[in-house]
């Protein structure tokens, strides 16, 4: 046996003595492949990485998972993606199911995926979302079901954690805002095991206070999407839905939604602003008292004007239906007056003395006449 | 409306702030006898006055609902936020 090759061709596998015989590159690469084919059906999670779409000849998917350490390639066939149930996108945490497979003429490994389901957040989002969709089926997010919050509540329960910053956050808001607005903190865990159940007790004790609160604030800080899965919780969705208060949820921060905040009566980005939402700020209400008395002089002064040009009115009528009658009357003073009796009292006298001077004459006149018969008979 | 008028400042500023619109709005419906308006107006004059004083010397009420020894809720005075803005470390 030659210590050295000429040639630079590989040593032919005929040594078999020394049972160090080299493979071609096609029987290691085969011997690889039926290894990875000896492999069971895998079910591997991984990080989807690198991924843009089926490729727009072949229709198959190309890309990686990934996890901290490693990294494979991963194939899904145009007929396996056809069947999924979601997009992919890079970051997805997703659990992928097929077998390894060799490409003989690159000697590439790939992971070929038969089937993919979402993973971790991604499912629990997936099922948050299928949670929410059963909801709105069930007409809990409908605003015709949902009670109406007074514009100023006075009387706020506030159902959160007490050891927490935001119910700090909601007593200075509402103190800073509006003082008037009188707050009853009921405590109740906010994440963790057993905190939807802590949450719907909350609740319903908060509804149960006497005299009952005008709303109740169910409010959270912050956190993680997991942090904030409590609120996502069927049970607790429920009992927002079912409460006689009207609840006003403020529950993480601006981009956050959960079912809780789908179903409640109000629905807040975040504590500080669902404790705003309750109460009108303090100079608003000192401008509706201003607007108020404004309205209010405005309407006695109308109702005094009013009143004093009714009395004017009737004056004027009684000044002119007395002076008709008293017109009448001097009317009437002044025809009596106008008569002749009145007027020239000695004509009375007059008249009679007339009447007298005829009598007068006439008896002159009849007596001569009978003296002159008399004398003469 | 003239029914059981109660001292103003035993209401509620909600009630106080209810009455007080239901007045403006009788006034301004201008149906009332003026011996009523006069009367109403002095009321709703009363109710103002009382309302704006609420607003000046409005003090924060906080309580917290605790679970009593026998398992009943009870409502214990609790403290009012913090009035200092400074920051705490």
């Amino acid at each position: 046996m030659p210590g050295w090759n000429l040639t630079g061709t590989a040593p032919r596998a005929q040594g078999a003595s020394e049972g160090d015989e080299a493979l071609s590159v096609s029987q290691a690469v085969e011997m690889a492949a039926s290894a990875l084919d000896a492999l069971p059906l895998l079910t591997v999670i991984g990080e989807v990485t690198g991924f843009r779409g089926p490729n727009a000849r072949s229709g198959h998917c190309y890309f990686q998972i990934k996890d901290d350490a490693c990294a494979v390639d991963c194939i899904i066939w145009r007929g396996s993606y056809a069947k999924r149930s979601f997009e992919l996108r890079d970051g997805m945490q997703v659990q992928f199911t097929g077998n390894f497979n060799l490409y003989k003429a690159t000697g590439r490994m790939s992971f070929v995926a038969k089937s993919f389901t979402l993973a971790g957040e991604g499912l629990l989002r997936q099922q948050v979302a299928a949670l929410a969709e059963k909801l709105r089926l069930e007409g809990l997010c409908d605003d015709a079901r949902k009670l109406r919050i007074p514009v100023f509540c006075t009387r706020v329960a506030v159902v959160t954690s007490l050891s927490g910053a935001v119910i700090d956050d909601v007593k200075r808001t509402l103190r800073r805002r509006n003082p008037l607005v009188e707050l009853i903190c009921v405590g109740a865990k906010v994440q963790g095991d057993g905190a939807p159940a802590e949450l719907i007790e909350g609740l319903a004790r908060a509804a149960a206070i006497d005299p009952a609160p005008d709303c109740i604030l169910l409010v959270r800080g912050g956190g993680s999407f997991e942090d904030l899965m409590t609120f996502n919780d069927e049970a607790l969705a429920r009992a927002v839905a079912s409460c006689p208060v009207p609840v006003v949820t403020g529950i993480g921060h601006e981009p956050d939604t959960s079912i809780c905040d789908m179903v409640s009566d109000r629905r807040c980005s975040t504590p500080t602003a669902a404790a705003e939402s309750v109460a009108p700020a303090m100079s608003d209400l000192v401008d509706v008292l201003d607007a108020r008395e404004r309205r209010m002089v405005t309407a006695l002064t109308g109702t005094v004007r009013a009143a004093s040009s009714d009395v004017a009115a009737l004056r004027e009528r009684a000044d002119r239906a007395f002076g008709g009658y008293m017109s009448r009357l001097a009317m009437a003073l002044d025809a009596a007056a106008a008569r002749p009796c009145l007027r020239d009292p000695a004509w009375m006298v007059d008249r009679r003395l007339a009447d007298l001077e005829q009598s007068a004459d006439r008896l002159g006149g009849a007596a001569a006449r009978g003296g002159v018969e008399r004398g003469g008979a | 409306m003239a029914t059981s008028k109660k001292n103003v400042d035993e209401l509620t500023y909600k009630e106080a702030s209810t009455e007080l619109e239901l007045i403006i709005r009788n006034l301004e419906s201008g149906d009332m006898e003026l011996e009523e308006s006069l009367e109403s107006y002095t009321r709703g004059v009363e109710l103002l006055r009382s309302l704006r004083a609420r607003l000046e010397d409005a003090e924060q009420k906080v309580s917290v609902l605790l679970k009593d020894v026998d398992g009943t809720d009870k409502l214990v005075a609790g403290e009012a936020a913090d009035t200092s803005d400074r920051l705490s470390f």
